[in-house]
């Protein structure tokens, strides 16, 4: 589970989807939405057949294009002109959207409708709506107020099966902004491209993810021209353990004025140089931060010791909250706002981090990551990331076993990762969404893409131990005591800093219940939850009627009594990586004390498995009339290839048929 | 339920005075408010309210809200953050104070400036928001603001929203409509609900105030009724009536004064008729047919409204009655019901329309004196001197049957002896039915192939039916395999075969699965199968809570049976299988298993039928009890037993 997250800082362009669609009521377009003839771009489109092998589509973008006119401050005009035809009854709620902040404009914003029978309609004021960025997140269920961003949607008319949609717009970027970044896989596209028309002398650099570079042509002195023609849609919805689609789909970014530079290294240095020249003065200790890091640090005698001081303060004692107008959503608050309202997003965490590092004497930099591992490409150098998190100069030869999200840099510059968004993922480890993913580190001429680590599976994971007493009828009741250690114990951790008792009484329950059927939770606790130093501990008692099955003369009974480690698999052909989530290590230990009157007459088989990327060890024993289960689950490896899937499957069908066994008693 | 006039004529209204209400000041926090880390009062709660008031000045056109709290978890932050909408032109937010009152007394003002943010904008409105976050918050701090609203003209008539996720100590909400212009033709009245609540309304020539101390968290359980029949409220409106039964006996006549020249059969509409039935037909056969009529028709509710501009070039004529419905040979869900009481008639039979507030969204209140809590149409018919409640505005529902939301809904109707409130029928569980058949052959390893035919009626056969006029049937499979997979035992998969039925309304909708996986575990001598397949993982309601405060709400009755034939692998013969059950909850509910074995084969039949559609909480301890033993006996297992290996010679 993520805990809080940045918004994404993707540049938002012309997008198609379906997200908004119960919000959009009717409204006004203004001046856009004057009668104006069928261009013949849209009419040339629209004669495109729709192709054979569209798959699951509901719609094909017949054509889109993207022409992005740079004037000699380096500020974007963008248009985008796109033939959507709808093929299913379900694409009938597509829609054309642009979104704009308060230091962008939208020039003109157009849509016409070719429909089935031939018929073209034109969208009017009233088809056309604003919608707050807000109402989009709350989608999300991301805790954000403040937020300037605004989304402009037209509901076209006539929108029903084979009917094509035509879309035109043409908006004033941000003054600001450097970078295009070209989605290219969002739908299933015919035929897409994307203009570039540059200064004359202006340069340009071009980066590609997950995708064959495509060499653009020159149509004109210093206007580039970029084509793809049938590019498959990215679906990933019946594939489980999947990578997060942003980090499997195909994009392209163009960057020019200072952001452009010859060579992958050189483009990372100019986006770190941008974010370090963005944030220039933000992380400025004010005197009340001086004092208070001072304060903190007081008596602390190593780094490790200031270190967990000042990041504990700020993970406790500064809210979570995204304040975002125009640029804020690249650009931090300064430090001093920050420290005087408690309160600010993941780039507003960090500045304060820094500062207040800096106040002790401890350098920290920025870092962009993403929240999804594999967005940020280190072949392919962008701002396209959505979170931000700091990286800590750790003192040449200073050593200490807890500091484990350690990264090298190419200058040798030893860095310890940290999140202070997380607020219960303690300093020295690190979320495991973070792990295995790549980030940018922000530090002047320095600055390069770095992988962030891959924890070693101690650093994560349970031990769980239980105790039951199994009646005649078939009632389980018993403890559990478990305690939780790193990523684990964090979510477990924010988890309880979002609800209240009756939540957490009714997740547990529900959450018991999976393998407890008609289970009562009798009583809960979790010891010192906010000692992040400390693995958390929780214990919990159960009783869960009819348990164990009684078959004639024998009862059932599942020696594994508690917590599920398999994940869903199929037979399908596999095509992406397998997503493993997180390294760690996950220990069950249960004894089950028979009923008087029965003994043990088949106990399922043990399990020895271990592969590179994991292990499973299972047992079931009986000993003094208990039966006792041992598991213990370990992962090594955060993504597995798609070449793996056989193992993938073998190693996931041991664990459910390990976590299916049963044992059979017998009435002497 | 309580209703209360405040203002009986415009006369009355003249001579109310509006004195300037008194509002809550910022106030210093007592030793004891600053010392609070939990609250007995709300045991385990993250924040409570302190104090909370709402002050609204109809005339004077302002309102201001104001709160101030006490955060006792880090949860309980979350009441920082403050985002009131408001609709722009109409209202704006004149003023906001705050203030965060630290746990050692000290005070940190709110200085910045609150964002003003777009909503939604249009041509014609922009709700727009104020949000702001109170600084320097923490684990016992005091929160404190006040936002006054100030509207352009009178403020709007408030809705009191009495409780809250969060416990509060006091509460004033005070009403003021002395002179408001918008009374002057008939007056505001307030009813509150629901009808057991505490909530007691003082009533001062034209002020209305409520106080209320101790009022607990608003309850949030599964399964509720919708929250109007649950939450503290109290509801201004406008009425012209002094009296429920005067509000509506004048606003039915209106209603069907209004509906008259709708649904009255003109002569297109008696030519439709005519067309569609024949005179030697029955009343029902007369009613089917032009049922079957209506649910031809394009629904818009399904598919698409036109735009004008859609409209205007295809010469479709603008909706003012049936037979504009029946000329564009398009409507939406109201219009067709309202077509089809028009056509009905005109073919001869006694037919009515309804008017309902949805069951999902509201609880229609006869005390609340407004028809904006109605929702949907709905047509009876009076066929052998039986009320048939149809409902043609719901795409693909059967003759007969109501779309969930539409059943046990209250409204008002007409009927032989004039318009008059009244209820729609609940279901019955026979109308709403789900029977899964499967056949799985298990090999001696535990894996199994199969298929399974699911065969549906009533309302989860109208749900697909639904889904299917909204996506393409491919998509319909895929939903479908999503929500059976839920329910089957691990490691088994599903993929779809074909549905049988899907364009029938009006018969069966049968889905065809085939199923693979693996579903035995061997043990040295035996094989253990799940023994209720389709239940393996059925996530049953009420069995982890024991206590209940609120009402249940079901939906709807429904009958499952499952029919389960297990081929066992060579060698193995069945030692035990699912016992016997047979549990009745007398008159709401029964579950009955049993299983057969022949020389290869199991058979597992199980049968659950839930004939209830509203609960009260005292009828909660029953619910659960059935539910806990209903879990139980889903959880039953196969044993089957491996034949010792013949001897050799």
């Amino acid at each position: 589970m993520k805990s809080a997250f940045c918004l994404r800082m993707h540049l938002v362009s012309v997008l198609s989807a379906a997200l908004l669609a119960g919000a959009a009521v009717p409204a006004h377009a203004g001046l856009f939405g004057k009668d104006s003839p069928v261009p013949q771009w849209g009419l040339d489109a629209a004669k495109t057949p729709t192709p054979a092998n569209i798959g699951d589509a509901s719609a094909v973008i017949l054509f889109d294009e993207y022409v992005e006119a740079i004037d000699g401050q380096g500020r974007a005009v963008e248009r985008e002109r796109e033939a959507i035809r709808i093929l299913k009854p379900q694409a009938r709620h597509e829609f054309c959207a642009v979104s704009y902040d308060v230091d962008e404009k939208i020039n003109y914003f157009r849509e016409w409708t070719l429909a089935a029978d031939g018929k073209t309609f034109q969208a009017k004021d009233t088809d056309f709506v604003d919608v707050g960025a807000g109402e989009e997140d709350a989608v999300r269920d991301i805790p954000i107020l403040l937020q300037t961003e605004k989304t402009r949607i037209v509901r076209p008319p006539a929108e029903d099966v084979g009917a094509t949609i035509l879309c035109e717009s043409e908006e004033l970027m941000a003054p600001w902004k450097r970078e295009k970044v070209w989605n290219i896989q969002e739908g299933r596209f015919v035929y897409e491209a994307l203009e570039i028309d540059l200064p004359p002398g202006s340069q340009f650099a071009e980066s590609w993810h997950r995708y064959q570079p495509v060499k653009p042509v020159e149509d004109a002195p210093n206007h580039w021209r970029w084509e793809i023609k049938d590019m498959p849609r990215l679906d990933l919805r019946d594939v489980k353990a999947s990578p997060a689609w942003d980090a499997l789909a195909a994009r392209m970014s163009v960057r020019w004025g200072d952001l452009a530079a010859d060579g992958r290294d050189n483009q990372w240095r100019a986006l770190g140089e941008w974010i370090e020249q963005l944030e220039t003065n933000r992380p400025s200790p004010s005197p009340e931060i001086s004092a208070k890091a001072q304060e903190l640090t007081a008596g602390s005698s190593d780094f490790f010791a200031k270190l967990t001081a000042i990041t504990a303060y700020i993970q406790k004692n500064i809210r979570y909250f995204v304040i975002e107008r125009g640029i804020g959503g690249y650009q931090a608050h300064f430090a001093s706002d920050i420290y005087r309202n408690r309160y600010g997003d993941c780039k507003d965490k960090t500045t304060l981090l820094i500062s207040m590092l800096q106040a002790v004497g401890i350098r920290a930099h920025y870092l962009q990551v993403d929240s999804d591992r594999g967005v940020v490409d280190p072949d392919s150098p962008s701002l396209y990331s959505d979170h931000m998190i700091t990286a800590i100069e750790i003192p040449s030869g200073f050593k200490d076993p807890r500091l484990q999200a350690v990264v090298t840099a190419k200058d040798g510059m030893r860095y310890l990762i940290f999140d202070p968004t997380d607020e219960r993922t303690p300093v020295g480890n690190l979320p495991s969404y973070l792990q295995g993913g790549y980030g940018l580190l922000a530090t002047g001429p320095s600055s390069q893409v770095i992988e962030l680590p891959v924890l070693d599976p101690s650093a994560n994971g349970s031990e769980r131990s239980g105790k039951f007493t199994l009646a005649a009828d078939g009632t389980l009741s018993g403890s559990v005591d478990t305690l939780n250690f790193g990523p684990q114990g964090a979510e477990l951790r924010q988890f309880l800093k979002f609800t209240d008792e009756k939540e957490r009484r009714e997740y547990w329950e529900s959450m018991v219940a999976r393998d407890l059927p008609g289970v009562v939770l009798d009583s809960f606790q979790f010891v010192e939850p906010d000692s992040l130093a400390k693995p958390l501990e929780f214990h919990f008692k159960v009783t869960a009627h009819q348990y164990a099955h009684m078959a004639g003369p024998l009862l059932l009974v599942r020696p594994r009594v508690l917590g599920s480690a398999a994940r869903y698999f199929d037979d399908k052909p596999r095509k992406v990586p397998f997503d493993l989530e997180a390294t760690g290590r996950w220990h069950n230990s249960f004894d089950i004390a028979l009923p008087t009157g029965y003994v043990v007459d088949e106990t399922p088989d043990p399990v020895d498995l271990d592969m590179d990327f994991a292990s499973y060890h299972a047992s079931v024993t009986a000993k003094d009339n208990v039966l006792h289960y041992e598991r213990t689950y370990t992962v090594r490896q955060v993504e597995l290839p798609a070449d793996r899937a056989a193992d993938f499957r073998k190693f996931e069908s041991t664990i459910l048929s390990d976590e299916k066994g049963t044992a059979v008693l017998r009435k002497q | 339920m309580r209703l209360h006039l405040l203002i009986r004529s415009a006369a009355l209204l003249v001579i109310a005075a509006a004195p300037l209400a008194l509002r809550a000041q910022f106030q210093d926090p007592t030793p004891e408010e600053l010392k609070m880390t939990s609250d007995p009062k709300a045991p385990g709660a993250p924040a409570v309210y302190l104090y909370r008031e709402e002050i609204t000045e109809g005339a004077n056109g302002l309102s201001t809200i104001y709160a101030r709290i006490k955060v006792l978890t880090e949860k309980g932050k979350e009441l920082a953050s403050v985002e009131v909408p408001f609709l722009r032109g109409a209202a704006k937010v004149e003023k906001v104070e705050g203030r965060t009152i630290r746990p050692d007394g000290t005070i940190v003002p709110l200085n910045v400036k609150p964002e003003e943010l777009v909503v939604a904008k249009g041509k014609h409105f922009q709700v727009d928001s104020i949000a702001f976050t109170l600084p320097d918050v923490e684990v016992g701090s005091i929160l404190e603001y006040r936002l006054h609203i100030r509207f352009k003209d009178e403020a709007p008539l408030p809705s009191w929203e009495l409780q809250t996720s969060y416990f509060i100590h006091k509460e004033h909400f005070f009403f003021d409509s002395g002179q408001m212009m918008s009374a002057a033709i008939g007056g505001i009245a307030a009813v509150t609900t629901p009808s057991d609540s505490p909530v007691k309304m003082q009533y001062k020539k034209s002020q209305s105030t409520v106080d209320l101390a101790d009022v607990p968290q608003a309850p949030d359980e599964d399964w509720m009724p919708p929250t109007n029949t649950i939450r503290w409220r109290v509801e201004f409106f406008y009425t012209h009536a002094d009296s429920i039964d005067h509000y509506w006996k004048r606003e039915l006549n209106e209603w069907i004064y209004g509906l008259k020249d709708f649904i009255e059969p003109t002569g297109a509409i008696k030519k439709a008729a005519a067309s569609l039935v024949s005179p030697d037909d029955t009343d029902e056969q007369k009613a089917r047919k032009l049922y079957a009529a209506v649910m031809k028709l394009d629904n818009t509710d399904f598919s698409r409204e036109k735009s004008e501009a859609e409209r205007k070039k295809d010469k479709l004529k603008e909706i003012l009655g049936a037979d504009d419905v029946w000329k564009n040979q398009a409507g939406n869900g109201n219009q067709l019901a309202l077509l089809y009481v028009a056509l009905a008639r005109a073919a001869g039979l006694k037919s009515w329309p309804m008017w309902i507030a949805n069951r999902d969204r509201e609880i229609f209140n006869s005390a609340y004196l407004s028809t904006s809590q109605l929702d949907d149409s709905l047509a009876i018919v009076s066929l052998g001197g039986k009320e048939i409640f149809l409902d043609p505005g719901q795409k693909d529902c059967p003759f007969g049957l109501l779309e969930w939301t539409h059943s046990l809904a209250g409204g008002i109707r007409d009927s032989a002896t004039g318009p008059r409130i009244g209820q729609s029928p609940a279901m019955t569980y026979k109308q709403n039915a789900a029977n899964y058949i499967a056949g799985l052959t298990v090999d001696a390893d535990g894996n199994m192939q199969g298929s399974a035919r699911v065969l549906l009626n009533g309302s989860d056969a109208l749900h697909w039916r639904q889904q299917a006029l909204e996506n393409d049937v491919e998509e319909v499979k895929k939903q479908f395999i999503e929500d059976l997979e839920g329910d089957l035992p691990e490691g088994v998969t599903a993929t779809f075969d074909h549905f049988v039925g899907l364009d029938d309304y009006e018969s069966n909708l049968m889905a065809i699965v085939n199923l693979s996986g693996s579903i035995g575990t061997p043990t040295g001598k035996r094989m253990i199968l799940p023994g209720l397949f389709f239940e393996t993982r059925a996530k049953h309601p009420f069995v982890a809570q024991d206590k209940r405060t609120t009402p249940i709400d079901v939906h709807f009755p429904r009958l499952e049976s499952d029919d389960v034939v297990y081929h066992l692998p060579p060698g193995y013969t069945v030692e035990s299988a699912p016992h016997t059950a047979d549990v009745t909850w007398p008159g709401s509910a029964l579950l009955r298993i049993n299983s057969a074995a022949k020389e290869d084969q199991l058979e597992v039949g199980r049968t659950f039928a839930r004939n209830f559609t509203l609960l009260g909480p005292q009828d909660y301890s029953n619910l659960h009890d059935f539910y806990l033993k209903l879990a139980a006996a889903d959880q039953q297992q196969i044993v089957l037993s491996r034949a010792a290996p013949p001897k050799g010679n």
